[in-house]
């Protein structure tokens, strides 16, 4: 037990005391930051702040008289844009507009029952269409409704909007609306990333800290001291400690850039979007995944003799993450596909694919207890079977071979009397 | 009894790595192994300190078996040398010597004595790939002996070392072995086995060739030289039954024998023959029994 810690402490330090470390955080935490702030970043970089609006020149030309584009221009201001009623014709308006004098033109035509509008500028996202398609229908609704002389009641009639529920077939059962429908896919898709990502970074990490140690030799003096279990759980353990820390400073980042941008994003997530069971999963998964991944990947390092190998013995564990996340995409619109919640019970695929069920459908709870123990029980034989290969593993040289290495590896730690 | 070796076997596959070797090292006792490469002097250090599982036989130290449990017993200096590039003296040798249960102080305290003893006191806080290969070497040393293990393996401890160093380090095994340590060591240099062990055993293919006591098999060994001075040319002993081998020299030549019976038929034929200046019989050398033995060359 003393030894875990000491290769415990000494792994997490030497991870969380290095220069690559700490830069490489506070430049992600960084980065966090600025990414919540961008909004108020750019603004300070575009001027004064209150930027001007651009400004439209409404060429009036229905047969309102000029009442169409006064209308528009009291009923937009507190829109995106400035709109001016212009006396001139069209060609005027544009020659005007090519010396800046207002960015966009807007000719409008025809009566208030076949209203025509046509709408020139440069450069337009389709957004600013819309947003002055917007405008102008706006305008010739309040026009409209007011030549037909509606009273409050009968405008009520028409613009009340539709209250529209949806409730579950039985009492007991559940239905995502659209809107907790989208709220979750999104809190899913992006923790299954973060497993994606624990993942392959973590175990990169741990088997590139194996190899690195089996290549500077100095591993046979570490072995002939501590049990090769023992060191592997320490140093497992030792890298997730270290990533943890790594994940924890990130999210007080992300904290620390709402305080700053003033921005209620973070209260507002917590009592309305996220559900507090599914962070539970969350982390719960991450910490198994990380135990089947990161002892698969101790065994890989320990396969290699050189550091520059890793890469190539780590590319099928990377793979399987790749797949588990990309069958996670795919789920993510069909979570009660067959093949999705048959694939869910293979232990390298189950904290992406479980988590995906869980958040996107309903999952009986009998199934998740079924397949996390089915997880738990392979994350302890896979990490048995690993120290087996990391013993024998730690002690063998020569040209990395994935097959042949594993057969010797377990020649090597055989146990024999 | 501290160190005793049963009938110790390896097998990987078809290959005996190690096939049967027993012995049995005093307590502060300086054992030397020998062999070619590939004779299986690793893999036995390696069942020895538990690393490797013997397919039959066992070794037990003072009655029992080393297990992790034991280790702060022993020290080890691997034969790959190699220690954590990145970190500094103090910070490698304070986890190292964790490991075998000391605290940070005492490592710390001893570790300057070390350091001091071999005249690198500034090395302290030097990173390791900034020292020398000798330097790092006497860094890996006190990584074996600083717990001041009962039970100390040496794979090859002077290889790669400069005369300066080796003696240093030749200096420091011979005070650990005064003051109690049981030391077994495996060199390809002849000459550091002759002076520091006593006894040894030694290997090839996995088996014993020869063991015991050096003098002893020094004296019993059939195979002797002979340096002989004469001033007419000595070629035509080549053609004398039981001669080995001849060098010719400007006054004379160095031949080895089988055995004495044929140094008599040598020394019968230079009478014959004319006035000899000198006549020497000698015991082989280790690494003329080396050779002999553990067939092919020594090679490092």
């Amino acid at each position: 037990m003393n030894n875990f810690w000491t290769t415990f402490t000494h792994t997490a330090g030497r991870r969380l005391k290095s220069k690559t470390f700490i830069i490489t955080t506070s430049i992600m935490a960084l980065f966090i930051i600025s990414l919540i702030n961008l909004n108020t970043i750019l603004e300070a970089f575009s001027g004064d702040g209150a930027e001007d609006e651009p400004a439209v020149a409404v060429v009036d030309q229905t047969s309102e008289e000029g009442q169409f584009a006064e209308m528009l221009k009291t009923l937009a201001a507190e829109g995106s844009f400035e709109y001016i009623h212009y006396s001139g014709d069209v060609e005027q308006a544009l020659s005007d507009a090519e010396n800046d004098d207002f960015t966009y033109v807007l000719e409008l035509t025809g009566t208030l029952d076949a209203l025509q509008a046509e709408f020139y500028g440069e450069g337009t996202d389709f957004r600013t269409g819309q947003e002055v398609q917007q405008d102008v229908q706006r305008t010739k609704e309040t026009l409209a409704t007011s030549a037909l002389d509606l009273n409050e009641q009968e405008l009520a009639l028409i613009f009340n909007p539709v209250s529209f529920n949806e409730k579950p077939l039985s009492g007991t059962g559940e239905v995502q609306t659209a809107e907790t429908h989208m709220q979750t896919y999104w809190m899913v898709y992006g923790l299954v990333f973060v497993i994606y990502l624990i993942v392959v970074t973590l175990g990169t990490m741990i088997a590139t800290e194996v190899a690195t140690e089996k290549s500077s030799r100095v591993m046979e003096l570490i072995v002939s001291s501590v049990n090769p279990v023992t060191q592997m759980l320490g140093k497992i353990m030792g890298i997730g400690l270290a990533g943890l820390v790594n994940l924890s400073v990130l999210v007080l980042a992300a904290f620390a850039g709402s305080y700053l941008s003033g921005e209620d994003f973070f209260t507002n997530i917590f009592t309305e979007v996220i559900d507090y069971s599914l962070i539970i999963y969350a982390l719960l998964f991450i910490i198994l995944g990380y135990f089947v991944y990161g002892g698969v990947a101790a065994m890989l390092g320990a396969l290699v003799s050189r550091a520059e190998e890793v890469n190539q013995a780590i590319q099928p564990l990377i793979f399987l993450a790749m797949i588990a996340f990309f069958v996670s995409l795919y789920g993510l619109n069909a979570p009660d596909a067959i093949f999705i919640r048959v694939l869910s019970y293979v232990p390298f695929f189950t904290p992406q694919l479980l988590f995906l069920r869980i958040g996107m459908g309903t999952v009986p709870v009998w199934e998740i207890a079924v397949i996390s123990a089915l997880l738990i029980i392979s994350a302890v034989l896979i990490n048995i079977i690993a120290a087996r290969i990391y013993k024998g593993g730690v002690l063998m040289y020569g040209k990395f071979s994935f097959k042949k290495g594993i057969k010797q590896a377990l020649k090597l730690s055989k146990k024999e009397s | 009894m501290t160190l005793i070796i049963n009938n110790l076997k390896k097998t990987f596959d078809k290959h005996k790595a190690v096939d049967g070797i027993s012995l049995t090292i005093n307590e502060g006792e300086m054992f030397g192994m020998l062999g070619a490469n590939g004779a299986g002097k690793t893999t036995s250090f390696r069942m020895i300190l538990g690393l490797l599982d013997p397919t039959e036989g066992d070794v037990r130290w003072k009655g029992e078996r080393i297990t992790y449990k034991r280790t702060k017993l022993v020290g080890y200096l691997p034969e790959e040398r190699g220690l954590f590039p990145k970190l500094t003296v103090k910070d490698q040798l304070v986890y190292l010597t964790k490991l075998k249960g000391m605290n940070k102080q005492s490592i710390i305290k001893e570790m300057r004595l070390w350091l001091d003893r071999f005249g690198v006191p500034e090395y302290e806080n030097k990173v390791i790939e900034e020292l020398s290969k000798g330097n790092q070497q006497k860094i890996q040393f006190i990584a074996a002996v600083l717990h001041k293990p009962e039970l100390l393996i040496l794979d090859e401890p002077f290889s790669g070392l400069d005369p300066v160093n080796a003696d240093m380090l030749k200096n420091a095994v011979k005070d650990l072995q005064e003051r109690g340590t049981t030391i077994v060591f495996s060199s390809h240099q002849m000459s550091n086995v002759e002076e520091l062990c006593e006894d040894l055993i030694m290997l090839k293919k996995g088996k014993a060739v020869l063991q015991g006591n050096l003098r002893t098999i020094k004296r019993s060994y059939d195979m002797k030289n002979i340096s002989i001075k004469a001033d007419y040319d000595l070629a035509f002993l080549e053609d004398v039954k039981g001669v080995l081998k001849i060098e010719q020299k400007k006054d004379g030549a160095d031949v080895k024998v089988e055995n004495e019976k044929a140094a008599e038929t040598i020394f019968s034929c230079l009478a014959s023959k004319g006035f000899v200046r000198k006549f020497e019989l000698e015991e082989p050398s280790l690494h003329d029994i080396f050779i002999d033995k553990a067939g092919g060359a020594a090679h490092e």
